[in-house]
């Protein structure tokens, strides 16, 4: 009986989300699969141009900075947080949180401001009589990189920060008791523990940062495109649709197969005891 | 001098309440110290303030006779087994005991040695591969002792060892417990809530009410002779009698009735406690210590039955023989022979 | 506990990171001149009035409530009976089924903003204030999922086992027991779906048209081309709305439960 009930509640959803997502993607992406002369031709003219190859390069060089830094500024930053007293903790929280429910433009926005030709960075050093001229710091690969650290710096952070606050004290003083270090400790046990957590996080950051669109349109502009400014280009400047097509599914399977591979990398390291004793 | 000695203890807790007040605790050499009492007593506290967690307002601790209240918690070389176990999830059980070896950088072959030697004495030799996740709670409790046994600890630390067990296992890993101690000679502390595992595996006992320990003593000696009221409740004394002293030996209850005791009374306020499978029928002959009672609400306890009687000092609780067969409404007189009547303190509330 | 004090300057650091380039734009948007200066030279207020009175703002201000609110809306009344199913069933495949409800997460932004734009719009003229809809549904649809199938995970289901043996139909019974005990969770939903719509770009700028535009869509296109203390006023004002919705989430959910 409960099954009848529990279809009924399901479908419509289902439903939804085909004519919703899967009719929209599969009509607009099949055809470029069998366009050309064999399947697949229009996919492999993408990697052999040099242009989009370079792209291609681009976006994900500027995803792997990102989720490196973004690891090494968050993890600690995490960890600090999670063993703050309660108070002290929701505070940290709510600041790392505010961020995240800022719209994108507004983050990106800011760094405009800092790195523009008339921007802090740049008045800061002509004042100091460093330069002369306005260094270049806008519409570069590195703003680009900049503007992504600054918006998924607070994800990582709040992410890592959730998985440690879940190791129990009595870890930390356990190793303790038997002669480590506060350091020693992190490293030994409260590292190891929250490193599924962690991958989880930088999963987050990664496929984020690949696939953004907002951040890298206003800090790097047309001269430093991106996968998501390439498809917006494509598609609307140029109305090349089957070109924005092949991107596009470039895009999705790029990023289904980077969650695949992180996901068993976190599978192969939680197998060595996942519930806590 | 003793091994291990708190002084004056003070802890604190937000700068207002007192937690433990001028505690003070002494430990010899290879005992095994229980410290008892309901949850709040401030025992794990008292345990924390050893380990080193907790650092006292006021006061010192001293271990053979060097001072180490300063010291911090991984350099003090004690062995603790938390109540949750706390084994390190993602190390199997020869990397979790090995885990203070490992930092006290012994060579590979001296940790696998000592390692394998404890796992034996524990029972553990063929879990060695498997990781904690994958055992029982009685083998997972023996692993958190091994680990804290293998660095050879100057002090034994357990807090609340066995209460995440069953029943019958709990009775087994006590004596499990017990046994190991005795071998290895380790002067160790043990937290617990439970008198009857408390009592029957240790050497001295404090009882613990609110930050203060009311008595410390041998078991039997406690069982024997409490020296509070709260003592005496905790361990199994129902029934209690609030007593002036009017001349040695001799005290008077509420109602004018005289007493005799055995034991002794310093204050002029006292308060009698007798077990509910002390008090007897009075014969004829005995006419001190008798009170008159009607017998109310009857309970049966296997080999006894405890009968609720009121009197006019109040409401006793008497077990008498299964054969014995009073009914309810029978008028009875109660016996309270001067050598079970133990005198207590009053407890500060 | 002690702390280590490499590891709070380390974290100060980072804070500020965050912090200062916001706190610079709040400067900014105090100044009077027509270009962005930090810092300021004087004080104004004019930008704030000027952002408050321009149409374009405006419009696509109510615009991105409308879609955020009903979709929001329309993802609650789809996701929570399917969550709901899903958490009691116990039908096979509800990992499978779950994961199709969360797919268009793994979607890029904007190639779901692109093929709605191709199929819905160009293909199917559907106008293009319910292909914004159909986008933010896709959007906020996994949220609710999400958080409230998370929810009725840890729900203790035998309060509606009670409610049943008490007389009480199965439809009274989900109305009157299992949604009140769950508010936390279907606020949670709402609050992350809601702003998550709102602060959408990637969909919203293809599926924006002559007319009906998202407010960040329209932030987006006025940056372009002028670049003034407006956008600084604006953004201000942003983050004061973040700031009072925080306050208001804070006071009945509490902080933590938007950090799932």
């Amino acid at each position: 009986m409960k099954k009848r009930y529990a279809f009924l509640m399901i479908v419509p959803g289902l439903v939804i989300l085909f004519v919703c997502l899967a009719m929209p993607l599969l009509k607009v992406i099949m055809p470029t699969v069998f366009a050309g002369s064999y399947p697949f031709h229009s996919y492999i003219r993408f990697f052999q141009d040099e242009y989009y190859l370079g792209i291609f390069i681009r976006t994900l060089k500027i995803a792997v900075i990102t989720t490196i830094i973004c690891g090494i500024l968050g993890v600690p930053t995490a960890y600090f947080i999670s063993r703050c007293n309660k108070k002290l903790r929701g505070i940290l929280l709510a600041v790392s949180i505010f961020p995240l429910m800022t719209n994108s433009v507004i983050r990106s926005f800011a760094w405009i401001n800092i790195l523009g030709s008339n921007g802090i960075v740049n008045t800061f050093f002509m004042n100091m009589g460093i330069i002369k001229t306005p260094l270049k710091l806008l519409y570069t690969d590195f703003s680009i990189t900049i503007g992504s650290i600054y918006l998924f710096l607070p994800l990582m952070i709040v992410t890592v920060c959730g998985v440690m606050e879940n190791i129990g004290d009595d870890m930390m003083e356990a190793a303790l008791s038997l002669g480590a270090n506060r350091i020693l400790a992190f490293v030994k046990i409260i590292f190891p523990l929250s490193l599924p957590g962690i991958i989880v996080g930088e999963i987050l950051v990664f496929t984020g940062t690949l696939t953004a669109y907002t951040t890298p349109q206003l800090l790097g502009g047309n001269r430093n495109l991106v996968m998501a400014t390439l498809i917006y280009q494509r598609a609307m400047s140029l109305s090349d649709w089957k070109g924005a097509a092949v991107i596009s599914l470039i895009m999705i399977l790029v990023t289904v197969c980077v969650i695949k591979a992180f996901n068993t990398l976190a599978d192969k390291l939680d197998k060595r005891g996942e519930n806590h004793a | 001098m003793a091994y291990m000695h708190l002084n004056h203890i003070d802890v604190c807790y937000d700068k207002k309440i007192n937690i433990l007040e001028n505690l003070n605790l002494e430990v010899e050499k290879g005992e095994l110290v229980s410290l008892l009492g309901p949850s709040g007593c401030g025992k794990t506290t008292t345990l924390r303030v050893v380990a080193g967690f907790i650092e006292p307002k006021a006061g010192s601790f001293q271990l053979e006779n060097e001072d180490i209240t300063k010291v911090p918690v991984n350099k003090r070389n004690f062995g603790l087994v938390f109540q949750s176990y706390a084994l390190f999830p993602h190390l199997n059980v020869f990397d979790n005991v090995a885990f203070g070896l490992k930092i006290r950088k012994l060579s590979k072959d001296e940790i696998a040695k000592k390692v394998n030697e404890m796992l034996e004495i524990c029972g553990l030799e063929e879990f060695k591969d498997r990781f904690p996740a994958q055992m029982s709670g009685g083998q997972r409790q023996r692993v958190a002792l091994a680990r804290a046994l293998v660095i050879e600890p100057k002090l034994l630390l357990l807090d609340e060892p066995l209460s995440n067990l069953d029943a019958k296992l709990r009775v087994n890993m006590r004596m499990e417990i017990k046994r190991i101690q005795k071998k290895l000679k380790i002067t160790t502390l043990f937290v617990t809530h439970d008198q009857e595992e408390c009592f029957s595996i240790s050497d001295k006992v404090a009882i613990m009410n609110q930050g203060v320990i009311e008595q410390f003593d041998t078991p039997e000696n406690i069982y024997q002779r409490p020296k509070t009221e709260f003592v005496a409740r905790f361990i199994g004394f129902e029934n209690f009698i609030p007593f002036t002293k009017e001349k040695e030996l001799n005290y008077k209850a509420q109602n004018g009735q005289l007493f005799d005791s055995d034991s002794t009374c310093e204050t002029s306020n006292c308060i009698g406690a007798i077990r509910p499978e002390d008090i007897q029928i009075a014969t004829k002959e005995k006419s001190k210590n008798v009170v008159k009672g009607v017998v109310g609400v009857r309970t049966f306890l296997g080999k006894s039955y405890q009968y609720e009687t009121e009197t006019d000092l109040g409401k006793f609780l008497v077990n008498m023989q299964a054969d014995i067969n009073l009914k309810e409404g029978d008028e009875i007189n109660l016996y309270f022979p001067p050598n079970k009547l133990i005198l207590v303190q009053k407890s500060n509330a | 506990m002690r702390k280590n004090k490499l590891l709070t300057i380390f974290t100060i650091v980072v804070f500020a990171f965050l912090m200062i380039p916001l706190f610079i734009i709040t400067v900014t948007a105090f100044g009077k001149g027509t270009a962005i200066t930090f810092p300021i030279k004087s004080f104004s207020l004019k930008w704030f009035y000027n952002v408050l009175t321009l149409d374009s703002f405006k419009t696509s201000f109510l615009t991105s409530l409308e879609v955020a609110l009903l979709a929001t809306f329309i993802a609650l009344l789809v996701g929570v009976p399917a969550a709901y199913a899903l958490a009691r069933s116990g039908i096979k495949g509800r990992q499978l089924i779950k994961s199709i409800f969360l797919s268009p997460t793994i979607v890029p932004g904007i190639v779901v903003g692109f093929a709605l734009y191709q199929f819905i719009i160009l293909t199917l003229k559907i106008p293009v204030f319910a292909g914004l809809l159909v986008g933010h549904f896709l959007i906020t649809l996994p949220y609710v999922i999400r958080i409230v199938g998370s929810s009725l995970e840890q729900f203790d289901f035998s309060i509606e086992e009670a409610a049943w043996s008490l007389g009480s139909g199965k439809v009274k019974t989900f109305f009157q027991i299992v949604l009140p005990n769950i508010t936390s969770g279907l606020s949670a939903a709402f609050m992350l779906a809601f702003i998550n719509s709102f602060n959408n770009i990637p969909v919203s700028m293809f599926l924006s048209g002559p007319g009906v535009s998202t407010f960040p869509a329209s932030l987006m296109n006025y940056i372009e081309y002028n670049y003034n203390p407006s956008v600084s006023a604006v953004s201000v004002l942003l983050m004061l709305c973040t700031v009072i919705i925080m306050v208001i989430v804070d006071k009945t959910l509490g902080i933590a439960s938007l950090a799932k």
